[in-house]
Parts: structure tokens; C-alpha cells; sequence
């Protein structure tokens, strides 16, 4: 009752200690207060501002092209430019059109999604797509590598490098420059030490991120996601021609989804989950044997695990610098899609940068940074929640998630997550097909409890 | 190894060919409601990984390669998983000409087929499958059949529980317009799932003990916290504000 209690404090407690800002305003987040204070900052002499970004996945990439872009002296650090991320690839469409993906990088146009529950009820979410419209399908050692190069050819200097550590300014001096060190790869065996001045630092390296640790910047629940890349049967690959599959139950994962995605040649199957690591191999062979008659004669060509962040850390700025994508922890729930956001916050971030600093003229500030996490917030912490209440929900029984799976097969409902999924803004739905469906789930939910509560009564 | 993953569960053979006994679905349905939840009397498919090593501790977590020797191996030679049968399972779905009793059908069997094959499935998880796709769906069962059937527990959620639920509906709508979610959702299909997500909760979770609901608020708030620690961080370093 107590923590109940305390809850309830810690929640309202929030909207009221900001009321002198925004006095009418219910939400948490913060108005902007001072967008003016970069103007105030100090000129910079004969050099433009200097920034580095560390790691080069989707949000590093993104982050350095639109710096270099935007008049700042960019440096971006990757310790492998052949990394293949562990990751499923799939992206939302509008991540094409917002960052000018060439076609050529998306493997496959997944336009059949099937989601696929505990008893085995199949259901096409996909039905109501478009002809243009499809999830697409990317190689992450090709994706990032083209946001790279865009980087450099937009100007920013990479570095093949291992970022170690930094040194912040001392206390007295805090407009200072930060001071990293890297093991630069050169091509002798070990790489060579070296070191780099720059007035602010973007770190977007990842979930084991070493510029979040530098910051003090705490840690995040993870899940572990596991995920093998099969190599199937010709006449098996071309069901997955463009079709990709999720699994629920309890058997592939308690708390999140097991999949299989097409890649260009081969499939990947996994599955992850944060509350019962420990058994991420036994989910993992669960997965494979609810596909088992469509990958069956594969053969297993890669084997990768790789954390997922649940939520922010705790710090995402401290002085001049910033973490964004995994590192920040923005992957959402439910869908586990990070790729979008990473690269999404990545150019945000860095449009902080350049605003701030006019164009890489003057220094910048926190508060620049802050301006940032306002508006990632503002714009999508809805998001992450609706994602967590329903993954809370739908995830975590079976009953739940046969429920969901029914639910799933509706016209109007995949319409709408469909939407929502591509292009990352919602339409105003229809309140009557809504009221629809929230009858209609209701009574999934009744009649998936009803016979959960039969099964409990059986012994077989 | 990879084959003795795709391996089926070893059942005794018994298993697979016993039929679920139907005798008698009302005295079931007259059980008490508690029953041990898992008091299983046949023992053997404890998980699907036969011969896989599963270690206890959690998987290393840094990107790399986990297991090169894998490559060659093929997957599923294995030979053919226990499915489950029934004689009145034809084609993906209940064939209601069987449970046809004086005129009508029976749907209170129809239910308690399905409870049996659920439970099945919980031990003994199917492949999917392309050929023979599972098409049954459980709203074919009349409303009525369900309300007639679940007459008696349902009426239990007006009095016994109904304080713990209602505290936790009320914290879940609570939580939602404290943190301003509700307002910000200007989206009516947003605010839908959410609302069935709260009934959601309502139905699915009472029967779980108190414990589970507990962690689950914990982890909400943890969460809630988590987005907002940015925010109280800065109140405490920047008192100029
Ligand atoms: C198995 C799995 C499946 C997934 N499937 C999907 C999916 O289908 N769709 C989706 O949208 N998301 C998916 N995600 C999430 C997605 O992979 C991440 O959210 C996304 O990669 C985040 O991008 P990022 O740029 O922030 O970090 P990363 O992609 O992790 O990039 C970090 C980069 O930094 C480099 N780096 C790290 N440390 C250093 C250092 N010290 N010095 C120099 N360089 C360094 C790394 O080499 C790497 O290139 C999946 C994740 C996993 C684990």
C-alpha cells in the first residue's frame, strides 16, 4: 500500500515542480525556457565548432552527416566499418523517405507480416497495405555503412578507431574541451594510441556504450535478444519471399516475441527477453522448433546476441555531451524497433548542435542538448509508453496473448498499427470502428481467460 | 547438435495415442476454481531441448559470434514432432458435426476441447504450420454459451477481488493522466488500447496472486521514473531555473 502511495507521489509530484514554466500544461515535460542561452555563448575564433561522435551505426551516421552538414568540424569514431550489428533489419517505411534511402539497401519489402499465437492461430497483418507500402528488410552492415560514407562525403572526418575513455574539463574551467582517447586501427597490430580535443561529444555507441559510462550516465533494464541467421531450402526461402513472422508464447519467449526475417538470402530466426536470460537458448530453440517445417533442411550460418535497452538511462547529457540511440536507450517495446529511433535522435541531437551553435560558430551549451531531449521526449515518450502499457499487457500470459493475436486480426486494427508502424504519425481514428474494437477485444480477452481458466481445472 | 535441438520431446508412447477424456465436462466445470495450476500427472516434455546444454548463466552479453562450430550443421532432420490429436480436430478446426448433441451443438464441448488442446500445446508447442494452418477461432462459440458457462466465477469479480482490481485500475489510470499520457495521446485509437489494456488487465491478471500485480506496479513506476529522471536531475543541478 505504502509503495502504492509513494507511486502516485512520485507521478504527481513531477507535473506540479514545473508549474512555474508551464502552469496549464498537464504533462511532465519541460517547456523551453532557454532557447536564447546558446546566443549568449562565446564566438569561436578562426575554427569551427568541433564534435565527435562515437560509434558509427544508424544514430552515429546520422548524427555526423547533419553535423557536417550544418557547418560543425565532425569527427566519427567506429571501431569496425564491416560491423554487422546483430540485429532483425526491419525498418518503417517512412525511415526511407526521411533519410533518402537509396532503394538498393533494402534486401527485401516485407509486405506479409504474420503473427502467430500460442495455439497456433495464424494471422496476415498485413492486409490492408498498400501497394507502396512495405516494412523494409536491411543488412546492417550495408546500412551503416551508407550512412557513414554519407557522413564523410557530407564532410565529417571518420576514424576506424576504439574509443577508450575521456577526460572532462575540470570543474574550474568548464568551457574546456573534453580530451578522448581511442586506439586507432592504422593497420598495425594493435593500433596506435591517440588522442582528440573537441568542444562536445555524441555518444551513439550502443548499448555497451563506454561515452555513457564516461558521463556517469547509469544503466538500463535490458533484454537479451538472441537471433541466428539460417540459410533455408530455396523452395522454403520463397515463402519468405516477402513475409516475416512472429511468434508468441509462453515457450518462445515470456516476455517479448521469437521472429523469423527474410534477409537477402537466408533467414534470421530469434527471440529475446529481460526477465528469464538465463534461458535465452531454451526460447531460442522454441522459436526455431514453432517454425521448424518452414526452416527445416536450413543450415545455421551465423549465431548472435546483442542486449536491448528497455528504457533511457537515467543521464542522457552531462555538459556537452550527449548520448543518442541504444546508448541513450531508445528502443521501443512491443516491436523492439530501435534502428528508426537511433537514427532519428541521432539527427536530432545534432540539429541541437548546429542551431546552437549557428551553424558551428559559437560554442555550445547544455542547455543546447537539453533542447534536444525536450523535444525527443515531447515527441515520442506517448510512443514508448502505449508500447509498454501494451507489451505489459499482451505479452505476458498466454491468454493475453491469444487475445492479441484475435485482436491482431482485425482490418481496422492493422490499418492502424500498420500506419502508425510506417510512418511514425497517427491518424485520427474512426470513434466508431474504435468502440468496435474495444468490444470486440473485450470479449478475446473474456473468452482467452474463460479457457485459461478451463485449462487450469484439467490434468491431462 | 542442432538435431538433437529440432529433436521431438521424448512422450511414452502411450502419450500420443491417449485421447482426452470427455466423460464428463460439467463436473469439471463444477471444480473448484483453485486448482493447483500445474499438477501435471505425466511428467516428461519439461522443455523441447532434449540434449541442449542450457546454462544457467545468462548469455553473454557482448556482440560476437557465439558458437563458429555451428556453421555446417543442418537443422531438423530430426524425425516428425508429436502432434496433437483428436479425432474430432479435422482440419485446423473443431468439426462441430461432431459435437452435434440432440440437434444442437454442444458448445460447452466445444470449449472444454479447446481448454484441453490449449493445455496440450503448453507442453508440447506445435511447429506451425503452412499445410495444415490451425483455423479455429474461438468467437465461432456464441456469447450466450460463454456467459452461461462462466456465469458463477465471473460474479466473484463484484465482491471478493474487486478492491485489489479496482486499486489497480485506478493506479493504471492514474499513472496514465499523471504522467500526462492521456492528454498527450490526441490520437482516440491510442486511447482505446489503453483502455483495453486496463480492462485487459482487469480480466486477465485477477486471477494471478497479489505479488505478480505488485511487481507489475513496480515495474510501471521503475519505468515511469526511468523517462523522468532527465528531467528531475536537471531541477536539482539548475537552481537558476
Ligand atoms: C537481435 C536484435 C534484433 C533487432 N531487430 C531490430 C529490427 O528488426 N528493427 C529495428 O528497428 N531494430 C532492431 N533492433 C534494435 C537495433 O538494432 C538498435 O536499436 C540499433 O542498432 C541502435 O542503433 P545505434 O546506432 O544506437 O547503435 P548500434 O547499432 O549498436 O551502433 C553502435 C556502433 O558503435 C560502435 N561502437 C561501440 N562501441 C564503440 C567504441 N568504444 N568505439 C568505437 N565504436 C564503438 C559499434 O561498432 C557500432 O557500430 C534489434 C536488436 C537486436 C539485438
Amino acid at each position: 500500500m505504502a509503495t502504492i502511495d509513494q507511486a502516485f507521489a512520485g507521478l504527481r509530484r513531477l507535473p506540479s515542480s514545473h508549474h512555474r514554466h508551464s502552469p496549464k500544461s498537464h504533462h511532465h515535460l519541460r517547456r523551453p525556457t532557454h532557447i536564447v542561452a546558446a546566443r549568449s555563448s562565446p564566438k569561436l575564433s578562426g575554427r569551427p565548432l568541433r564534435v565527435a561522435v562515437i560509434g558509427g551505426g544508424p544514430a552515429g551516421g546520422a548524427a555526423a552527416e547533419t553535423l557536417a552538414k550544418g557547418g560543425v568540424e565532425t569527427f566519427l569514431i567506429e571501431r569496425k566499418l564491416d560491423n554487422a550489428k546483430p540485429c532483425g533489419g526491419a525498418i518503417p517505411l517512412c525511415m526511407v523517405g526521411e533519410f533518402d534511402l537509396p532503394l538498393d539497401i533494402i534486401d527485401r519489402r516485407v509486405t506479409k507480416m504474420k503473427m502467430i499465437s500460442p495455439s497456433n492461430v495464424a494471422v496476415d497483418i498485413g492486409q490492408t497495405l498498400k501497394p507502396h507500402e512495405y516494412i523494409g528488410m536491411v543488412r546492417r552492415e550495408v546500412l551503416d555503412a551508407y550512412l557513414r560514407e554519407r557522413a564523410s562525403s557530407a564532410g565529417a572526418t571518420v576514424i576506424n578507431g576504439l574509443f577508450l575513455k575521456m577526460d572532462l574539463p575540470p570543474p574550474q574551467d568548464p568551457s574546456a574541451p573534453y580530451t578522448l582517447h581511442y586506439n586507432l586501427y592504422d593497420g598495425s597490430a594493435s593500433g596506435t594510441k591517440q588522442s582528440l580535443s573537441v568542444d562536445a561529444v555524441i555518444g551513439a555507441d550502443g548499448a555497451n556504450s563506454r561515452v555513457a559510462k564516461s558521463i556517469d550516465a547509469g544503466d538500463y533494464e535490458y533484454a537479451i535478444a538472441f537471433q541466428e541467421r539460417i540459410k533455408i531450402p530455396k523452395s522454403k526461402m520463397a515463402y519468405y519471399e516477402n513475409l516475416a513472422e512472429m511468434y508468441v508464447g509462453d515457450d518462445v519467449s515470456p516476455d517479448f516475441y521469437g521472429w523469423v526475417f527474410p534477409k537477402c538470402d537466408h533467414v534470421a530466426v530469434g527471440t529475446g527477453t529481460v526477465t528469464h536470460k538465463g534461458d535465452i537458448k531454451k526460447f531460442q530453440a522454441a522459436t526455431r522448433n514453432r517454425a521448424k517445417e518452414k526452416i527445416e533442411g536450413g543450415r545455421i550460418i551465423r549465431v548472435e546476441a546483442h542486449p536491448i535497452p528497455e528504457h533511457p538511462r537515467p543521464r542522457r547529457v552531462a555538459g556537452r555531451v550527449a548520448l543518442v540511440g541504444d546508448a541513450a536507450g531508445y528502443v521501443t517495446k512491443c516491436s523492439g524497433e530501435g534502428i528508426y529511433f537511433a537514427a532519428k535522435s541521432g539527427r536530432m541531437c545534432a540539429e541541437a548542435v548546429v542551431e546552437g551553435s549557428e551553424g558551428g560558430r559559437r560554442m555550445v551549451e547544455e542547455g543546447d542538448f537539453r533542447g534536444y531531449l525536450e523535444k525527443w521526449d515531447k515527441t515520442y515518450w506517448p510512443t514508448y509508453k502505449v508500447l509498454d502499457v501494451l507489451q505489459k499487457v499482451f505479452y505476458r500470459s498466454n491468454p493475453a496473448r491469444e487475445a492479441f493475436v484475435e485482436m491482431c486480426a482485425d482490418e481496422y486494427v492493422q490499418k492502424m498499427t500498420f500506419d502508425s508502424y510506417l510512418y511514425k504519425t497517427v491518424v485520427p481514428g474512426n470513434p466508431l470502428e474504435d468502440l468496435k474494437l474495444a468490444v470486440n477485444t473485450i470479449g478475446s480477452l473474456v473468452r482467452a481467460n474463460a479457457l485459461k481458466r478451463e485449462m487450469d481445472k484439467i490434468t491431462l | 547438435m542442432s538435431m538433437a535441438l529440432f529433436s521431438p520431446p521424448h512422450l511414452p508412447s502411450t502419450l500420443s495415442s491417449s485421447r482426452p477424456n470427455y466423460s464428463s465436462p460439467l463436473k469439471l466445470s463444477l471444480l473448484p476454481l483453485h486448482l493447483s495450476k500445474r499438477n501435471l500427472v505425466l511428467l516428461p516434455t519439461k522443455a523441447v531441448n532434449v540434449g541442449e546444454e542450457v546454462t544457467n548463466s545468462a548469455v553473454k552479453v557482448e556482440e560476437k559470434k557465439l558458437d563458429e562450430k555451428d556453421e555446417k550443421e543442418e537443422l531438423g532432420v530430426g524425425s516428425e514432432g508429436v502432434k496433437f490429436g483428436d479425432p474430432r480436430w479435422v482440419g485446423g478446426t473443431w468439426d462441430l458435426k461432431q459435437f452435434v448433441k440432440g440437434g444442437s451443438t454442444d458448445w460447452d464441448a466445444v470449449i472444454d476441447a479447446e481448454a484441453r488442446r490449449r493445455k496440450w500445446l503448453i507442453d508440447n508447442p506445435e511447429s506451425s504450420s503452412n499445410d495444415d494452418p490451425v483455423v479455429f477461432d474461438t468467437s465461432i462459440i456464441p456469447w450466450w454459451s460463454w456467459v452461461k458457462r462462466f456465469h458463477l466465477p465471473e460474479a466473484e469479480l463484484l465482491n471478493g477481488r474487486a478492491a485489489m482490481v479496482g486499486f489497480f485500475m485506478a493506479y493504471f489510470v492514474d499513472s496514465l493522466t499523471g504522467v500526462g499520457l492521456v492528454d498527450q495521446m490526441g490520437n482516440f485509437f491510442c486511447k482505446t488500447l489503453l483502455f483495453v489494456a486496463v480492462l485487459g488487465v482487469l480480466l486477465i491478471r485477477k486471477n494471478e496472486d497479489i505479488d505478480t500485480l505488485k511487481k507489475l506496479f513496480e515495474e510501471t513506476t521503475f519505468y515511469d521514473k526511468q523517462w523522468q529522471a532527465t528531467w528531475q536531475d536537471e531541477n536539482a543541478s539548475s537552481p537558476k531555473d
